[in-house]
């Protein structure tokens, strides 16, 4: 079985940055996840190590997260789908790297190094954000509109059974 | 003034960087590690239900959200007035214990470690984890991630959900131990204690025996005199869950000794005019500026501080290595107790006898025959008011405080994180590298990873802060000249495009 996850990153009580985390919820609410017993929706506020570890025993990773560009050329709610050598290049997302321990590529290539099975597909959806330095539960406008949508992406890509 | 940035620092959870303002001469005047500051935590809890607390602080960071979920908890024990039986206490500190062993191994081998294992001059790029691995060897690497695994899932076991747990509760623990977990819990504390054994056994082997490496930590380019902060128990020693806050003097005689509600007693906060960073210090001896020695009220909260404030370790292998660590810098013991070492890179060392540490009371605890007690939820019965509560956390004293209504509304709330504590070190330790770097505006080549290299052993924890990170930028120097022009610019990776 191929096994996929699906995982939304970020925290949801700083106002932008949980987009990923409430792209999952939208998934896990509208997708009939019965019919889809190879299919895990979670999410975390994690990067780096923490993330590499969650994702090993999967084959295939949908990775939801906030993308925060230089503020004066973003673009609030925009959403790129990206590869995972574009995480190795200068554009990483928001908690694919975490510098408290380690990037997210740093650890997956540290993991195959060390012989562990890493996953053979990366899915990346990153939507650019507004404000991720205050709490709040709710996303800025752009950002809300863009949850919907991005779930959406995402339940097409996979062919996803509705509830 | 001339401004130096060196923005952002590579390797550190949330955004930062650092700023180095020089002086008319071209000369270091001041330094300090810049964070964007989350906003507005305080009005986000208010008005919400106090109980809530140890599920929502444990979302303001993603490294450490055990030891928020621990001083919330501890707050709520205060707040509704209810001590928690001997059971519950050992089973959080039990709980406490590996979190505290996932997260200083993901210091020592993916963040500060690298800096001895590959050697300070190394190429940044592989000073992480797969430097590690390529240079000491795939078992090592596969250690780490063995040790990580086992004590996630005592915390998801114990806490009751994988990274941000939900188990604490006023007065007691939401689930108690089932024989499985317990059976599990022994034979993974064991493994805990042979990979610290391990741990320290490579410190020994890498950076002990060698020379270089030695001399780097005992330079006085890393060294101040500061006065030392940590919890300890009735005999003095280092604990991470509960006891009183220690504080001693540069010579190692005690300053105070206090219970964490009596902080704003003992702690003030000083604001500069050029960083937005508060920095605390002990009002006892007051505010002399960034300066060392027993006339000045900076005050240091790290694993270091911790040992330097403790008489002793509570556990048998890691006082040996206690005693090993002061005896080997040269310390000096008086009235029974040992002088504090004031090498700042020692602190990677320090860590990993807290690793031991960490491990060993977790096996104790685990043997405690009073740790699968099913009796961890107490009843509650009083009106709440107002309630403090705090845990070392990895990164320093962490304290929360709470007041309510008499509905347990949340009224008022205030953190001081464990980075926090160690502002104004931090900034000292920044200062002290950059000086013997940056000569009459001429700078010399090494600064970025003498600069690293200072401010890392304090493990700042920015996230507490800020999520903030666009990515792992290149770690760079802006040199500004005093009418802000941008003049010379260092970096260590391409520039972003």
């Amino acid at each position: 079985m191929n096994k996929t996850l699906i995982i939304g990153l970020g925290n949801p009580i700083l106002t932008d940055d949980g987009v990923g985390v409430k792209v999952a919820r939208e998934i896990e609410k509208l997708v009939n996840l019965e019919v889809h017993p190879d299919m895990t929706v979670t999410e975390a506020s994690a990067g780096g190590l923490r993330l590499m570890e969650a994702v090993l025993d999967y084959q295939r990773v949908v990775l939801i997260d906030a993308y925060y560009l230089n503020p004066e050329s973003t673009i609030p709610g925009k959403i790129h789908r990206l590869e995972l050598e574009d995480l190795r290049s200068v554009s990483p997302t928001q908690h694919s790297t975490s510098a408290h321990d380690t990037s997210l590529v740093t650890a997956l290539d540290a993991a195959q190094i060390m012989g562990f099975q890493i996953p053979e597909e990366y899915i990346i959806y990153a939507v650019e954000v507004e404000n991720i330095l205050e709490f709040s539960e709710t996303p800025t406008p752009a950002v809300a509109a863009a949850i919907p949508q991005v779930a959406d992406l995402i339940i097409k890509e996979l062919s996803l059974s509705l509830r | 003034m001339e401004r130096i940035t060196i923005d952002p620092i590579t390797r550190l959870e949330g955004h930062g960087k650092i700023e180095i303002f020089l002086n008319e001469e071209g000369n270091v005047k001041n330094a300090y590690l810049q964070i964007p500051e989350l906003r507005g935590f305080e009005q986000f809890s208010i008005g919400r239900p106090a109980e809530e607390m140890p599920r929502i602080t444990n979302r303001i960071c993603g490294v450490c959200p055990e030891a928020h979920h621990m001083a919330a908890t501890k707050a709520l024990d205060a707040l509704f007035g209810v001590e928690p039986s001997s059971a519950v206490k050992k089973l959080r500190e039990l709980f406490y214990s590996s979190f505290y062993v996932t997260d200083h191994t993901v210091h020592f081998y993916a963040l500060g470690g690298p800096d001895f294992v590959l050697g300070p001059d190394s190429d940044p790029a592989e000073r992480n984890i797969l430097g590690v691995i390529r240079k000491v060897g795939v078992d090592i690497g596969i250690q780490v991630i063995e040790c990580r695994k086992r004590n996630h899932e005592v915390i998801k076991m114990l806490g009751g959900r994988g990274v941000h747990p939900v188990a604490g509760l006023p007065g007691g623990w939401s689930k108690s131990m089932t024989k499985e977990e317990h059976e599990l819990i022994l034979e993974y504390a064991k493994q805990n204690i042979d990979f610290a054994l391990f741990s320290l056994k490579i410190f020994d082997d890498i950076v002990l025996a060698n020379q270089a490496y030695v001399d780097l930590i005992v330079s006085d380019a890393f060294t101040h005199q500061t006065y030392y902060m940590g919890t300890v128990d009735e005999k003095n020693q280092i604990n991470f869950y509960d006891g009183l806050i220690r504080v001693v003097g540069p010579d190692g005689a005690e300053l105070v000794k206090y219970p964490a509600k009596d902080y704003a007693k003992h702690i003030a906060e000083r604001v500069e005019p050029w960083s937005y960073l508060k920095f605390p210090y002990l009002k006892a001896v007051g505010w002399k500026g960034f300066v060392d020695g027993a006339d000045s009220g900076v005050y240091c909260a790290t694993p270091l501080s911790r040992l330097n404030a403790a008489d002793g370790m509570a556990t048998p292998k890691a006082q040996e290595h206690y005693e090993r660590f002061y005896e080997t810098l040269g310390s000096k013991k008086t009235n029974g107790r040992y002088a504090p070492v004031h090498h700042r890179l020692a602190t990677h060392w320090a860590r990993l006898i807290e690793l031991l540490y960490a491990a060993e009371r977790m096996q104790e605890l685990a043997q405690d025959p009073e740790i699968t007690d099913p009796d961890v939820r107490p009843v509650i019965t009083s009106i709440p008011t107002e309630g403090i509560g705090s845990v070392e956390a990895p990164r320093g004293t962490l304290t929360h405080h709470y007041k309510t209504d008499e509905n347990g509304i949340l009224t008022d709330v205030n953190l001081i994180v464990g980075t926090t504590n160690n502002n104004a070190p931090i900034a000292m330790s920044i200062k002290k590298a950059a000086e013997g770097l940056i000569k009459n505006g001429e700078v010399s080549e090494g600064l970025l990873n003498q600069v690293e290299m200072a401010f890392r052993n304090y493990d700042p924890c920015m996230s507490c802060a800020t999520h903030s990170l666009p990515g792992q930028m290149p770690l760079e120097i802006q040199i500004r000249d005093k009418d802000g022009k941008l003049v010379n610019r260092l970096s260590q990776y391409v520039d972003q495009p």
